[in-house]
C-alpha cells in the first residue's frame, strides 16, 4: 500500500477532481480518514450514488398518501423513513398510526405479503443497479405464486445517464464497485470512448488507495482511460441472470432525481405485464407535487457544485437527528458523512 | 440501503443459501449465481448474492501495482 499511497500523494500536476459516484464510495472514504492523506492536487467530489438522496419529495408524499388513503402497509429501507417529504416524513406518519414497517430486502416485504394476507403490502422500492435485480425478484415471484396484495411503487434509478450528467464537475470517475457487479464495464468502456475516464474500485482502504493510485497514474498518460480495480467482484459480463431477470420485468423511463432534475430513461419502472403489482396504478395514484424545502443544497451537492458545509444550515439546522434533506438522512448521503466524519464536530 | 455485505455460503437450496456474514446467519436469494458451492463467498445487496467473490483484496491489490510498474 506504501507504494500506492506515494503514487497519490506524490500527485503535482494540475488540480484533479475525482468523483466518488457511490455513496458507499464517501462514507468509507471518510471512514478510513482517505481524504486526510490526500495532497491538495486532488479534490474528491462526491456524487449522485446514494438511492435515498436522490429520491424526489414527490416520492415520500405518494408513499405517505398510500399509507393515509389507502390504508396500505408500507414496507421500506430503513433510511427512507426519516426523509422528508412536503409536509411530514414516513416515521412522523408511522407515529400518528400509519403502518409503516422496516425491512432488510423486498424479499422480507413480500413474505410479510404472504404471512398477511388481509393487508395491502406496498414496498419502496428505490436504489440503483444494485438493488433493482432483488425488486424485479419478487415482482416476479409474486406473478408466479399469485400473491395479489403485494405491489412495488417505484424510484429505481440507473447510473448511466447520471455520469453523462455529472462528467463536467470531475476529470474523473471512482465508479460504484456493486452497480458494475450486476451491469459489467461495457459502460466504463463506452464512457471512455466518449472520452470520459474512470476506474471501478472496491471498498477496503487498500482497494481505494490503490484505485487511486492507478486514476493518478493513467490520468498523468493523458489519454482517456478505463481500469477495472475490483476484478474479483467485478466481471466485464457483470450478472447476466441479474440484467436479463431486470429487463423482463422493468423497462427504462424518465426519472426525477431530487435536487438535479429530470434525466431521460435514468429510471426504471414496471412493464406493462407486471401492472397489477405496480402500486401507482393499482391505487390510481394522483400525480403529486411536492415541494422541498427551499433552503436545502442537496442537489447541487449531489452534483459536485458545492459542499455540504456551503449549505447555511448544514450542522445548525440540518443533523442527523433532524434532517432537513435527505443527503443528511441517509448512511450513504454526502451532508451525514460531513457531519459524521467531517468538520463538523 | 445500498451497502454490500460479503459472506461466506454455509448451505445451498432451491434458489436460496443459507450464508455467515461476520457471524450472523441469514437466509439469502442465490437465483442470480448459478453453481453456488458451501465455502464460497458472496456478495449480498438487499438480501440477494450479486457475485461470487474470486480472491482476496489484498492479491488483486498488489497485481494491480504491478501492472504500473
Ligand atoms: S445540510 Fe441539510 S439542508 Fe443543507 S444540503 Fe445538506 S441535507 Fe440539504
Amino acid at each position: 500500500m506504501k507504494q500506492a499511497l506515494e503514487i497519490v500523494q506524490g500527485y503535482q500536476g494540475p488540480t484533479l477532481r475525482i468523483m466518488e459516484v457511490c455513496g458507499t464510495h464517501t462514507h468509507e472514504i471518510f471512514r478510513k480518514g482517505i481524504r486526510k492523506v490526500l495532497p491538495e492536487t486532488i479534490e474528491l467530489i462526491s456524487g449522485p450514488g446514494c438511492p435515498v438522496c436522490v429520491t424526489p419529495v414527490d416520492f415520500i408524499d405518494e408513499a405517505i398518501l398510500l399509507a393515509t388513503e389507502h390504508g396500505c402497509t408500507i414496507c421500506t429501507f430503513g433510511d427512507l423513513v426519516r426523509v422528508p417529504g412536503t409536509r411530514q416524513s414516513l416515521a412522523s406518519m408511522r407515529a400518528q398510526g400509519a403502518d409503516v414497517r422496516i425491512v432488510y430486502s423486498p424479499m422480507d416485504a413480500l413474505a410479510y405479503a404472504k404471512e398477511n394476507p388481509e393487508k395491502q403490502v406496498v414496498f419502496l422500492s428505490v436504489g440503483f443497479e444494485t438493488t433493482i435485480p432483488a425488486c424485479c425478484l419478487t415482482v416476479w415471484q409474486a406473478k408466479q405464486e399469485k400473491v395479489d396484495n403485494y405491489s412495488l411503487l417505484t424510484a429505481n434509478k440507473t447510473m448511466p445517464q447520471a455520469y453523462r450528467a455529472m462528467k463536467d464537475a470531475c476529470e474523473l470517475f471512482l465508479y460504484p464497485g456493486h452497480v458494475h457487479a450486476i451491469t459489467g464495464t461495457k459502460i466504463c468502456e463506452q464512457m471512455k470512448e466518449e472520452g470520459i475516464s474512470g476506474v471501478v474500485a472496491g471498498f477496503t482502504t487498500k482497494e481505494l488507495i490503490t484505485a487511486l493510485a492507478v486514476a493518478v497514474t493513467r490520468f498523468q498518460q493523458g489519454k482517456p482511460f478505463f481500469e477495472n480495480c475490483y476484478p474479483r467482484i467485478v466481471k466485464p459480463e457483470g450478472n447476466p441472470a441479474a440484467v436479463h431477470l431486470i429487463h423482463q420485468v422493468m423497462e427504462p423511463c424518465d426519472a426525477l432525481w431530487r435536487g438535479i432534475g429530470e434525466m431521460k430513461d435514468s429510471g426504471m419502472r414496471l412493464r406493462s405485464e407486471y401492472a397489477a403489482w405496480d402500486a401507482r396504478l393499482k391505487y390510481n395514484l394522483p400525480k403529486v407535487e411536492g415541494k422541498p424545502n427551499p433552503v436545502c443544497r442537496c442537489g447541487q451537492v449531489l452534483q459536485g457544485q458545492c459542499k455540504p458545509t456551503d449549505c447555511p444550515v448544514f450542522g445548525r439546522g440540518c443533523t442527523p437527528e433532524h434532517p432537513i434533506g435527505a443527503c443528511m438522512v441517509s448512511d450513504e448521503g454526502a451532508c451525514s458523512a460531513f457531519y459524521l466524519y467531517g468538520g463538523a464536530l | 440501503m445500498c451497502v454490500g455485505i460479503s459472506a461466506k455460503v454455509l448451505k445451498v437450496n432451491q434458489g436460496t443459501a443459507l450464508v455467515d456474514a461476520s457471524g450472523a446467519k441469514r437466509e439469502i436469494s442465490s437465483l442470480f449465481l448459478e453453481d453456488l458451492e458451501p465455502g464460497d463467498y458472496v456478495m449480498v445487496h438487499a438480501g440477494t448474492a450479486i457475485a461470487k467473490i474470486d480472491g482476496n483484496d489484498i492479491e488483486e491489490t498488489d497485481q494491480l501495482m504491478e501492472s504500473l510498474r
